[in-house]
């Protein structure tokens, strides 16, 4: 308190120590900022299961690899196309560092067997005669390992695979292909290319949309409180916590993560509501007290909102610092940041609106028509809701306990879903490649199994290859996979082919020897290679790589379901299941971030109750006063599950820290009506001038915040668009219930007297000082 | 395999004849030099035991016991293997016939588990020998007008004097510029290094024991080391005999089934 009347009675000193730290940070963030968008960046690398993948993945060489897909509706057995195929499979491997290997129609190796003749050579022979295509042709659609894998089962695509050993830029590789396109269509799709434009389009699109934000708001405020001064404030408040933030990452050569992109949102919608706070008590006590100097207005409000704007500052700090609990880097660092810029806000709000009234001498405010204090017929807006609330409680609680009701059941609907491809309209390039190579082959997702055991040559044994054959048939029944490739299916070919597809050739023989003897000749015939990416040289361990058509994370549950249930058939081959490859650890990583985000939702809603209990020294305080706060997190979870909106790590975010902020209301309104009980007004009264008072405020908050978040609402990327749509619906699910349900519980536990001691009589022991 | 006349040559005697040789005679053109090389005396007839290790780039090792027979006669050469080991391929063999005129060879390959004999087309002489990191062309003998020739310079290799070849492939090779280091006079190399497309070392082979047996040199163990897969093949030879007598169906799918007896 004695900080800030001080610090506020010099206002030139305040400007100059903010604009040097504006200075400061500006610099930093100008000279040091990195935007961080490798999504591995992001993994905590020490996970156990993090690191059996990584290890698999060096053991069999599993790479993420782009998919060119090459599309010519007449069909692609053509010479142009073939040649171009064939073109385009060097040049990838000539051009491009980061391309370890490529695979392609043109590339493998078919193995057929006639009449006692085994041949292993190329479906292409560098031939495109007629007649040398139209048997290229015959033999992809007799074998299994191509058709339907590499090359679509109508013949007008096929697919070029390129293994990246290191990142790549997509967007080159999707501008390089354009080169070849006519006839043919060229798309590129795969995970590098979805990770890397998410990676990209998040921060893009924020960009774009936060400076629409910020106009709107600036609107908004200026409509709602009448003056340009506070308006400029407010904006000062929101932009310095968003340059401390980001300066200090800066300066501490923390890089920022895409998820970091979120903070000046969290940032505008917090701290406007500082500045709001302290505008409606400026504007209140001059309204009340006409005659009151300068310094008596700057002290009085600032004694006024010192314990409010700081308890609210300090819950929201820690709704985001309870996100520390995270196992996720990024998210600690997000969380540390947002908490250390919340506060700088709350400091700044707390000294510039009084330091503005000694510098710049009191506001003079306009009678504005959205005040709720203007006389409107019978009364204020503010006595007609009072009037409302009072005569029809029992109507507040049955709408509320409805709206809690119907929101239990839509939660009960909410699933769980993690999808990197989600977050693409249906009708963008990404999603559209992506469903067409869903529905031509196999699948753009992959999720590897690995089986490991320690005896020496253990996958040469048929009840081995036999179980992870039937394991195969079970997963293949999803229609989400698309097919499954193992050394099982290798065997199984080749005993075809050994037997010239006689009957019941199609399978795993019985002999150990036969096996082994299968796998010789492929070590000589074939490429070694390819049997190096389905076991391992002393055979001790095998992959088995799955091919999805959908990313998404419940998708991916199922599917290991599926494998669990074979567990106990491979443990008695004493055979360890784990999964890798970068589909999965991302699978890891969003549940590791939901369940942290699950954690830390519910440790700031215990953090929340004890402060608001400790602050009021009152436990029934802090249980009533979460009470809008938990009807937002019910509606909010409720809307999802209505709407389908699935439970992601995003998603979940949003709803964490929504609760931090939406719990402020509530601190406001109870810190007024506690404090015109305590200072001697009836229940009626105490009531009409919180909903006067704080009410205003709350809804000027309301509204500024959720009109600046409902334009990310036309943003072009879905996942900003459902921030936006949460952030509304959190803020008005808020601001309504601690105008309704709270002031009518209030009133109500006050009547039967259990809800404030009997009597404090001096209210000064209250204050922070 | 009863007799076997195995006389290590002392470094020291190779070196003096070497450089006697070298002196005396007018260095020969590279073309010449691997004329000598293709048509040193190689025996008409040969059995021999292979033990191939075959190192994978982690490190992990695959050793295999193969019992090695070849003819030359009337411009053919067959050649018949038997896996000796693991025991789980012990019996698998391959049947060869390589023409001197330039058709296409003919492979057999007998799985004895299968119980059957398979003709395998393979026109591709740089496909992988046993699935090592030799190709069937290091295993044989590569046809010198397939390559342009030029003797580079005179090298001392462990004491024995070389000529370097560089040879320059006149098609289409996965390495298409190689250096050998050919003993002078005795014309069998002592190294080979091969080059990839782009100029970079692919892959070297070294040979580190060579013996005379029955007056032909023969290479009792080499290595292959592909540099760029750090991959690595041993190939070390045991039981070399020359002037065998075989009977005229022992190059036989026949044959193949019996198993390596004589």
């Amino acid at each position: 308190m004695q900080f800030f009347t001080l610090f506020a009675k010099r206002p030139f000193l305040l400007l100059l120590t903010v604009l040097a730290l504006s200075f400061i940070f500006g610099i930093s963030i100008a000279n040091n900022a990195t935007l961080e968008t490798d999504l591995d960046e992001y993994m905590p690398k020490t996970h156990p299961a993090f690191m059996a993948s990584d290890e698999a993945e060096s053991l069999f060489g599993i790479k993420d690899a782009i998919l060119i897909v090459v599309e010519h509706p007449e069909g692609i057995y053509n010479p142009g196309t073939i040649e171009k195929i064939d073109a385009i499979t060097g040049a990838l491997q000539e051009e491009f560092d980061a391309v370890e290997s490529v695979t392609s129609l043109t590339t493998a190796d078919n193995i057929k067997s006639d009449d006692g003749f085994l041949e292993v050579e190329p479906f292409y022979s560098g031939k495109t005669s007629e007649a040398a295509i139209s048997q290229m042709q015959a033999e992809v659609e007799a074998n299994p390992m191509i058709y339907g894998r590499n090359v679509s089962k109508d013949g007008t695509a096929t697919l070029i695979i390129a293994e990246l050993n290191s990142d790549m830029d997509a967007e080159i590789l999707q501008n390089w292909a354009k080169q070849w396109e006519g006839p043919e269509t060229l798309m590129v799709a795969g995970r590098p290319v979805v990770e890397g434009a998410l990676a990209e389009l998040g921060p893009k699109d924020m960009a774009i949309m936060f400076p629409l934000v910020i106009i709107t708001m600036i609107i908004l405020l200026f409509l709602l409180l009448r003056s340009l001064r506070d308006t400029v404030l407010n904006m000062v408040i929101v932009l310095f916590g968003t340059l401390v933030s980001f300066g200090l990452m800066t300066l501490l050569h923390i890089p920022i993560y895409a998820v970091d992109t979120m903070i000046p949102v969290m940032l505008i919608a917090i701290g406007v509501a500082y500045g709001i706070h302290m505008h409606n008590t400026i504007h209140h006590l001059m309204r009340s007290y006409p005659d009151l100097s300068k310094g008596e207005l700057a002290t009085l409000s600032l004694k006024q909102m010192v314990r409010p704007i700081i308890m609210t500052a300090i819950t929201t700090a820690i709704g985001f610092v309870a996100l520390m609990s995270s196992q996720v880097l990024p998210v600690r660092y997000f969380g540390l940041f947002a908490a250390i810029g919340v506060l700088s806000e709350m400091l700044l709000a707390l000294l510039l609106f009084p330091a503005s009234i000694y510098l710049l001498g009191k506001p003079k405010y306009k009678k504005a028509k959205a005040d709720l204090e203007i006389q409107q017929g019978k009364g204020t807006l503010s006595d007609s809701l009072q009037a409302l609330l009072l005569r029809r409680p029992k109507m507040i609680v049955f709408i509320s306990l409805a709206v809690l009701i119907i929101g239990v059941w839509g939660t009960s609907m909410v699933w769980i879903d993690t999808s990197f491809l989600a977050n693409f309209e249906e009708d963008s390039t990404i999603a559209q490649t992506d469903q067409f190579v869903n529905n031509k082959f196999g699948g753009t997702s992959t999720l590897n199994i690995i089986l490991s055991g320690d005896e020496a040559d253990l996958f040469k044994h048929p009840e081995v290859l036999q179980a992870m054959d039937s394991m195969q048939e079970d997963i293949e029944k999803d229609p989400i996979v698309g097919n499954t490739l193992s050394l099982a299916t290798f065997i199984k070919q080749m005993n075809q082919v050994m037997l010239e597809s006689e009957d019941g050739s199609y399978s795993i023989p019985d002999s150990q020897e036969l096996v082994s003897q299968y796998l010789l000749l492929y070590e000589f015939s074939g490429d070694p290679e390819t049997l190096e990416k389905v076991v391992d040289y002393e055979y001790t361990s095998a992959n088995i790589t799955i091919q999805l058509k959908s990313d998404s994370s419940a998708v991916l549950k199922d599917i290991l379901a599926v494998v669990d249930s074979s567990r106990p058939v491979f443990a008695d081959h004493a055979i360890e299941i784990t999964y890798a490859g970068s589909g999965y650890k991302a699978f890891i990583f969003s549940e590791l971030l939901l369940e942290g985000q699950i954690i830390s939702l519910a440790l700031s809603f215990a953090i929340i109750i004890i402060l608001l209990a400790l602050l009021f020294k009152n436990l029934r305080i802090g249980v009533v006063g979460t009470i809008p706060i938990a009807i937002t997190a019910v509606v909010n979870f409720g809307v999802m599950g209505l709407l389908g909106i699935p439970l992601s790590s995003a998603t979940a975010l949003i709803t964490s820290i929504a609760i931090g902020i939406g719990v402020d209301y509530a601190i406001h309104f109870l810190e007024h009506y506690t404090n015109e009980r305590l200072g001697g007004s009836s229940l009626k009264q105490a009531t009409r001038s919180t909903l006067k008072h704080t009410g205003r405020a709350i809804i000027f908050n309301a509204i500024a915040v959720m009109g600046g978040f409902a334009i990310l609402m036309f943003s072009v990327f879905p996942p900003n668009r459902q921030v936006g749509a949460l952030i509304v619906l959190n803020m008005a699910t808020s601001a309504l219930g601690t105008l309704t349900i709270l002031v009518v519980l209030v009133h109500y536990l006050e009547k039967k007297h259990v809800f404030l001691p009997k009597r404090i009589s001096d209210n000064n022991t209250r204050r922070l000082s | 395999m009863k007799t076997r006349t195995a006389k290590r040559i002392s470094v020291l005697t190779l070196l003096m004849t070497f450089v006697l040789l070298t002196v005396s005679a007018t260095t020969p053109s590279g073309s010449e030099v691997m004329w000598e090389v293709y048509n040193r005396d190689s025996g008409e007839t040969m059995s021999a035991n292979l033990i191939m290790t075959i190192t994978n780039s982690r490190g992990s090792v695959r050793e295999r016991t193969i019992a090695q027979y070849r003819m030359d006669k009337d411009g053919v050469e067959s050649k018949l293997m038997f896996f000796l080991s693991p025991s789980d391929v012990r019996n698998t063999s391959f049947l060869s016939f390589s023409y001197e005129d330039g058709r296409s060879d003919d492979q057999y390959i007998y799985l004895p588990a299968l119980r059957r004999v398979k003709r395998i087309a393979s026109d591709s002489k740089n496909d992988s020998f046993m699935g090592s990191d030799f190709t069937y062309d290091d295993m044989g003998s590569r046809h010198p007008d397939l390559d342009t020739h030029t003797v580079l310079r005179k090298e001392t290799v462990d004491g024995v004097s070389t000529l370097v070849v560089e040879s320059i492939a006149k098609g289409d090779e996965d390495y298409p510029r190689t250096l050998s280091w050919v003993v002078d006079g005795e014309w069998f190399g002592l190294k080979k290094e091969f080059y990839l497309p782009n100029g970079t070392l692919g892959k070297t082979l070294t040979i580190d024991t060579y013996e005379e047996i029955d007056d032909i040199y023969v290479i009792t163990d080499m290595t292959m080391r592909n540099v760029k897969e750090n991959t690595s093949t041993r190939i070390q030879m045991e039981e070399v005999e020359f002037n065998l007598d075989f009977n005229d169906s022992f190059f036989s799918e026949r044959q193949m089934k019996i198993g390596p007896r004589r």
